[in-house]
Parts: structure tokens; C-alpha cells; sequence
């Protein structure tokens, strides 16, 4: 679900590279040293995963887990990314070197937004909070994503409106497949290792100081 | 689907021999240049030159066409969407069982697709030749961030990693039975994997932090590679350059139309 190079105007390109530039900046804000291989490890384990490919009928789509890094990684999820995305340029040459700006802004955007849905868990306590949010954060990643995609098809050309319509609905079906993938492994990662969630709050037993500095990750 | 890129940089040839820094930039700009075309005759002479950096680069052409087939698997919808979604306003559209196909998203779709396998052909001359860490390096040079190219470098070394990781993984599912299918138990025990996964390489991650700063890690990555550029390399560098001016001013000089209006 990313866009390929020769498609897009020089004007949309060079909006895709400031927008990277300036979110990537703001997400890597008081980073720490210790970040740095924690969200370079995480890069390689969504890159690795998205590899796995799900039968959908008679053809086969695979994942993205857009949403599944903002859930783990918070607003780290952008520079995660769109590390993602310079691999895959790198390795492959898919995508290309220059939509690595657009793909940025469109995936890690989608990362940030799930993020956002992530958050909100916290004023509900459904039975499956984990479950239902991760599954919401993982089909708002893939839509928000979809979203961004369309807009820069539109605004590259009108000759495009018909191309982004059927690109947004190629995304239905993937949302709804993430929203499974992410919600089974939000609840699992609940159980297993609750502190590898973004935003996670501990349990009341925990001394004030863990919860402050849980709240900061 | 194999992911050294670096696996023929030993490989000796022009290409090769070129310091990896004005390698980059300029066939960085030489891409970014591809990028921006409009008309078909031009973005052929691009391919062109794209095919012949990818000659002088010596690489196996399997190893390249193997990646190619995902990129054009990629393209190939936009031959049907374009012609069948273009806004014909000319006459130039033909009626093929009741379905109306525009000529102009026809043109449009090969200029797309000529493009982009220049692109891509260009980027495996430019870091398929070097090795990984020197190709990041040379991106440092040319002042890419360090912490961003240190997590390249940590995230290229970790994919290895994973694959073999998430490789026994899946051999150890199928062991007890497990079999993929389009149904909702299928994609909850894809969760659950990916979750495995998930703590197993945070665990990791920890240890091998532990063990960086325990050798002396703070921050920085110190490399032995060092560059050098004389005359033969400043010569290439300004060949692409003019070549990339070129194609530019013969595109935007007039002489041919832009895909959206004419062949040619």
C-alpha cells in the first residue's frame, strides 16, 4: 500500500519530504540514547512481519501493521516507520528514493493516528479493552493511511480521482484483516508483556514513581 | 525473497570503483530528475541510461529481475485503472465491450511505468555496488543525520536477524499443525505470532543494549571506512550531472509533448 515512483507531481513529492521533515523531527524530541536501538529493533521486527503474507481468497495481501507499531511504540511510531520506508527503498528499490517522502507521511501517518485511537482506551474499561482498541487502532492506521494516499493522488492530477477511489477501496479489506492481527496481539502482549504497550498504565500496586515514569513512555 | 543488497558490491567495475559519496548525490539527483518527466520519448532515453548505469555497474541481471517482477506486478493495474478512469475530453477514447478507454491514460500509465523501472534500475546501481555500511556512511557525508543512519545501520542487521528468527517461528507452527487460511482463527494466531515476536526481539534488544554499553557505547558508531576522491571521480560525477541537465532541458524544451497530450 505504498505509491511508486513517476506517479506523483513535483509539487506533491516536495510536500511529502517537508511533511517528513517536519513530523520526524517533532517525534524525535527528547529522545534518548537508549531509543535508539529500541526503535531500530522494532523497524526491523514490523519490516520482517510484514513479509507474512494472509490468504484472502483466491489472492493473498500482506500486512502492514501500521496500527500495531503505534500501539507499541507511541509517537516513536513515525521515525519507525519511516526507517521502514528507507530499507525498503534501500533494499528493494520498491517504493523509490523519491516517494520516500510521501510514503513516510502517508505510513507513519497512519502510525501516528493509530496512536491517537490507542490512547482513547483509556476512558473506556470494556470486558476486551485491549482487544477492541487494538483492533480500532489497527483499521485506523490502515484507513488514515488510505486517506493520505488518495489525497495525493487527487491533488497531483484530477486524471487520478477515479485511481484514488479504487486505492481507498483496496484498503477496506486490509483495515479489517489488521483489526484482527492487531486486536489478538494487543490482548496478548496485555497478558505477556503489558509494558511493551505505548501509553500502558500499570496496575494500582505499583509505587508512584513507576507509574509517573510509565507515564512518560 | 533475499534482502542483501550489498550481496555483488565486491563485484569490480566503474560503478564500484566510484567514491560511494558523490555516487549517491549524484545519481540521487540523477533519479530525482527521472522523477519530474513528462513526455515518452524522454523517459525512454532515461531507461536507457538507467539500463546502461545498471551495464556499467556489472551487476547479475537474475538478481535484478528478480526484484523487478515485484515492481511491475506493482505497475501493471495502472495499464487498466488509467485508460478506464482518464477524463477523456478529446476524442481519443475507443469502446471495448461497452467499457470506454482513453488513450491519454494509456500514455499516461507507460510513462508511469517507464519511469519508475528507471528509478528503480538507477537505485540498484547506486547502493547495490557498495556495502551496506559504507553506502550509510557515505549518506552520513552527505549530512543525513547520525542517529538516523545509525538506525538504519542497527534495523539492516536486525532484519537478518528476525527472518531467521520468524523463520523457526513458523516451522515450529506447522510442526503442530497449523495451516494458513482466509478464516478469523488463522488471523488470531497471526496475532498471537506477531506478538511473540514482538517480546522476543524487545527482550533481545535489551540484552544487546546491555551489551553495547558495556563496551564502551555512547551514541556514536565509529567506522574504519574512510573515502577518498580524485579527478576520475569528480569526471563521473559531472557526466551524470549534465546527462540529468539534459534530459531535463529536452523535456521541458518543447520539442516533444507531454504524455497527457501526444506519443511523441
Amino acid at each position: 500500500m505504498h505509491i511508486s515512483d513517476g506517479i506523483l507531481s513535483a509539487p506533491v513529492l516536495a510536500a511529502g519530504f517537508a511533511g517528513t521533515v517536519a513530523l520526524a523531527a517533532i517525534t524525535l524530541r527528547k529522545m534518548d540514547m537508549d531509543e535508539v536501538p529500541k526503535v531500530s529493533v522494532i523497524t526491523s521486527v514490523f519490516f520482517v512481519a510484514s513479509l507474512i503474507h494472509v490468504p484472502l481468497g483466491p489472492s493473498s495481501v500482506h500486512l502492514l501493521l501500521l496500527g500495531l507499531v503505534g500501539v507499541v511504540l507511541g509517537i516513536r511510531a513515525f521515525p519507525a516507520i519511516m526507517l521502514g520506508v528507507i530499507l525498503q527503498t534501500i533494499l528493494f528499490g520498491h517504493g523509490g528514493v523519491t516517494v520516500i517522502g510521501v510514503n513516510s507521511v502517508m505510513l507513519g501517518g497512519g502510525g501516528l493516528f493509530a496512536y491517537f485511537v490507542w490512547q482513547q482506551r483509556h476512558r473506556f474499561s470494556f470486558k476486551k479493552n485491549e482487544a477492541i482498541f487494538g483492533a480500532l487502532a489497527g483499521a485506523s492506521g490502515i484507513l488514515a493511511s488510505g486517506i493520505i494516499l488518495s489525497i495525493s493522488l487527487v491533488t497531483t492530477g484530477e486524471h487520478f480521482f477515479a485511481t484514488a477511489a479504487y486505492t481507498f477501496a483496496a484498503h477496506i479489506p486490509v483495515a479489517i484483516i489488521e483489526a484482527i492481527v492487531v486486536g489478538a496481539c494487543a490482548s496478548f502482549l496485555v497478558k505477556v508483556k503489558p509494558d511493551a504497550l505505548a501509553g500502558q498504565r500499570m496496575p494500582l500496586v505499583a509505587t508512584h514513581a513507576a507509574v509517573a515514569s510509565n507515564e512518560i513512555k | 525473497m533475499p534482502l542483501d543488497i550489498d550481496r555483488f558490491a565486491h563485484l569490480e567495475s566503474s560503478i564500484q570503483r566510484w567514491d560511494p559519496r558523490i555516487k549517491i548525490f549524484s545519481l540521487g539527483l540523477f533519479v530525482f530528475s527521472v522523477a519530474i518527466i513528462q513526455t515518452l520519448p524522454i523517459a525512454l532515453l532515461a531507461l536507457g541510461v538507467a539500463l546502461y548505469f545498471l551495464r556499467l555497474s556489472g551487476l547479475p541481471l537474475d538478481f535484478v529481475s528478480h526484484s523487478m517482477k515485484f515492481i511491475i506486478f506493482f505497475l501493471l493495474p495502472f495499464f487498466i485503472i488509467m485508460p478506464l478512469s482518464y477524463p477523456s475530453s478529446s476524442d481519443m477514447h475507443y469502446h471495448l465491450w461497452g467499457l470506454t478507454l482513453a488513450i491519454e491514460g494509456l500514455r499516461l500509465a507507460t510513462l508511469i511505468f517507464i519511469k519508475a523501472v528507471a528509478i528503480v534500475l538507477t537505485t540498484f546501481a547506486m547502493f547495490g555496488s557498495s556495502r551496506f555500511d559504507v553506502s550509510m556512511i557515505a549518506l552520513q557525508h552527505l549530512r543525513v543525520p547520525k542517529m538516523l543512519i545509525q538506525m538504519l545501520l542497527f534495523s539492516y542487521r536486525y532484519t537478518f536477524v528476525f527472518m531467521e528468527e520468524m523463520r523457526r517461528m513458523q516451522i515450529a507452527m506447522r510442526v503442530r499443525g497449523f495451516v494458513l487460511r482466509s478464516d478469523m482463527k488463522t488471523l488470531k494466531t497471526i496475532g498471537n505470532f506477531v506478538g511473540t515476536l514482538l517480546v522476543r526481539s524487545f527482550e533481545r534488544s535489551e540484552r544487546v543494549y546491555k551489551a553495547m554499553l558495556s563496551k564502551g557505547y555512547q551514541g556514536e558508531l565509529h567506522s574504519t571506512v574512510t573515502f577518498s576522491a580524485d579527478n576520475s571521480d569528480y569526471v563521473k560525477c559531472a557526466l551524470v550531472l549534465v546527462t540529468a541537465v539534459a534530459i531535463l532541458t529536452l523535456d521541458f524544451s518543447g520539442l516533444f509533448t507531454a504524455a497527457s497530450v501526444g506519443w511523441y
